[in-house]
């Protein structure tokens, strides 16, 4: 199997488009070196399995997904739980009480209404008499009470017993359930978190006016993390006005309105199941002259390195002073804004219009588009990069720009391998773990740009492209 | 009871040494039974004999500093275990996944007493079988190198590999736990 027809024809067309007979050629034997990938059948293949897997993540007919949402909603809510529960009641209690009582129901329903009928016309149906019934469910349910209908046989005020019984506790619950919604708005955050909606999220320590935008772009990209953490000293009623106008998507946004230092803190925000925890100079309860205090920046680093070692900590800070005090306490990564600036106005002068793609590229990100950082399929590790390139190009249209490649630092098992003794190794193994050292570093994300074709793609790699 | 010459033979550091000096060596080797957990050598003891072991399972361990619960304290940490194969253990040997065991038809220990006056032994040793081994003195062996100096010059080279390869261990064995050392003072 080669390319298809169609996707030849573009291939073709576009390297026929390289202008001159010599560039024709050119891009001729570009192309169809490009078939003779030996391997380019296994490409077309990966990008059908592909395929097939979308389809399989588009998951369940539109009707499952539904009830799963609606379950799902089901059990996370107990105020809906409880209504629900009392719709069931009202309803068992009206097709109980129109059988049991039926004469009774009509003949109240022909005294209250009349003549005129909805369903039955001049003589009240089956439908008149249970509308008439669920009228008084409701209004005993609801404990009004009117009293201008009430079950006349045993069976049927035996059946109201039950139902008046039933309705006592499901309304007290039903109550109980509004007023804990009522009461859980007016507590500052979500201070008791359901540990089990948190799993490979993201914790936010610190406010300041970048965060809107932090999550506007983490929700603009669909592949990416969906459940946040904010945490930050922040009035919570502040705080959700300030992020309220951007109407995420996608992410479920709580908040923890405590200080971040502390592990404690941290620990609330389940931080040893988090990926990721970003820690940004934080302004919250500062007055508009006073500067954020960046050694919270690197006490948190420390406080959350000893909570979860493998989470992935990504700073900012904006005194280039605390970059050294942030490696010594093994941040992931550092985000200094002053950085890239310099760079910037020089290449305003050396290189016009270098600056403005980087503003469109990453400033004006829009959804879905610009650089990202996208997965390579598991089948295609070993390839080269050439053809992974090939991939994203024949598969999705993307250009893939480089690899971001998740390594460890430094691992001193790796860096013993088998030399020397094994007692010895194993020796040094005990002893640093006893004191609760771990043998590798701390992982750090290195960037390939645009390497060679015949670079080797391992697991470790993920692929940045532009969308 | 004299150990044959090719049951000497079998022991790497005489493999090159011909049969009928191998017979010399084991004229003056008298074959010993030793008892399960029977101690063989001591680490840090001196001594001025080569053991040969023809029969069984050994274990080789050192003392090491180990940190507990109740402070550090010195363990005896086990390194590696010896079985011949030619014959086998007569009893079931150890095994324990956590150390290596080495095979070989039969095995010579404390083979630097046959260079060295008074050599510090390295490590303990004692039997985790019943053995039979022998001990080779430096004396005799002396003697038996001044009549036919060939047979001082294939131990002795063999001797040597043994020391290199055993330098070459100890220097990775420093280089890791220097690396060890500076990774545990930077976290």
């Amino acid at each position: 199997m080669t390319v298809d027809n169609s996707e030849n024809q573009k291939l073709r067309s576009i390297t026929s488009e390289l202008g001159s007979d010599e560039s024709n050629q050119t891009g001729d034997d570009f192309f169809d070196e490009l078939n003779q990938f030996s391997d380019l059948e296994t490409i077309q293949a990966v990008a059908e399995e592909e395929d097939k897997k979308a389809e399989k993540r588009e998951g369940p007919h539109l009707m499952e997904k539904f009830f799963s949402k609606v379950i799902s909603f089901y059990k996370e809510n107990e105020f809906f739980r409880y209504a629900m529960w009392s719709i069931l009641l009202i309803l068992v209690s009206t097709i109980a009480l129109t059988i049991v009582e039926y004469d009774m129901f009509k003949e109240s329903v022909m005294d209250d209404v009349g003549k005129t009928f909805i369903f039955g016309g001049d003589e009240p149906n089956w439908l008149d008499t249970f509308f008439h019934t669920f009228w008084w469910s409701v209004v005993t349910f609801t404990t009004v009470g009117y009293g201008d209908v009430s079950p006349v046989t045993h069976l049927g005020k035996f059946l109201t017993i039950i139902v008046m019984l039933l309705n006592f506790g499901v309304v007290t619950l039903l109550g109980g359930a509004v007023a804990s919604v009522l009461v859980a708005q007016r507590l500052k955050g979500d201070d008791t978190l359901d540990e089990n909606k948190f799993n490979d999220h993201l914790v936010i320590a610190g406010w300041n006016s970048f965060v809107p935008s932090i999550l506007k772009i983490i929700d603009a990209n669909h592949n990416s993390i969906s459940v946040v953490i904010l945490v930050n000293e922040m009035d919570t009623d502040i705080m959700q006005r300030a992020i309220a106008g951007f109407g995420f998507e996608r992410l479920n946004i709580s908040h923890i309105a405590e200080n971040f230092t502390q592990e404690a803190v941290l620990k609330k925000a389940f931080l040893e199941k988090a990926s990721a925890l970003m820690i940004l100079p934080d302004s919250s309860g500062l007055l508009p002259h006073e500067e954020p205090d960046e050694d919270k920046t690197v006490l948190t680093c420390l406080t959350a390195k000893s909570i979860a070692e493998s989470c992935n900590i990504i700073a900012h800070v904006i005194n280039p002073e605390n970059v050294s005090h942030l490696h010594r306490a093994n941040v992931n990564e550092i985000v200094i804004p002053d950085d890239h600036v310099p760079h910037l106005l020089a290449k305003h002068v050396t290189d016009p219009g270098v600056p403005q793609f980087f503003d469109d590229l990453i400033v004006q990100e829009e959804k879905d588009k610009g650089l990202q950082e996208v997965a390579i399929p598991k089948s295609l590790s070993g390839q080269t990069h050439n053809k992974i390139s090939a991939f994203f190009k024949f598969k999705h249209n993307w250009l893939l720009v480089g690899y971001a490649i998740r390594k460890a630092g430094f691992s001193l098992e790796d860096q013993m391998g088998e030399s020397g003794t094994p007692l010895i190794r194993s020796m040094i193994k005990e002893q640093l773990d006893g004191a609760g050292i771990s043998l590798t570093n701390d992982e750090h994300v290195m960037v390939e740009i645009n390497p060679k074709d015949d670079y080797i793609i391992d697991e470790k790699h993920r692929a940045l492209v532009l969308r | 009871m004299n150990p044959t010459a090719e049951q000497i033979q079998k022991i790497n550091y005489f493999s090159k040494v011909p049969q009928n000096l191998c017979a010399q060596i084991a004229a003056v080797v008298e074959v010993q039974d030793c008892d399960p957990k029977e101690q063989l050598l001591t680490e840090g003891d001196t001594g001025n004999t080569m053991v040969l072991i023809f029969q069984g399972q050994v274990e080789v361990s050192k003392n090491m500093m180990v940190k507990t619960a109740t402070g550090i304290t010195t363990s005896r940490k086990p390194i590696i275990r010896l079985e011949t194969t030619d014959p086998p253990p007569a009893s079931e040997p150890v095994i324990k996944p956590t150390v290596s065991v080495v095979q070989a038809p039969a095995f010579g220990i404390g083979e630097f007493s046959l260079v060295l006056d008074d050599a510090i032994r390295t490590a303990h040793v004692h039997a985790t079988t019943s053995v039979k081994y022998g001990v080779l003195k430096l004396d005799d062996f002396s003697n038996i190198v001044k009549d036919n100096p060939e047979v001082g010059g294939s131990v002795y080279f063999e001797v040597a590999k043994s020391a290199v390869q055993n330098l070459a261990t100890a220097s990775a064995d420093i280089s890791n736990l220097t690396q060890a050392f500076f990774f545990a003072l930077t976290r």
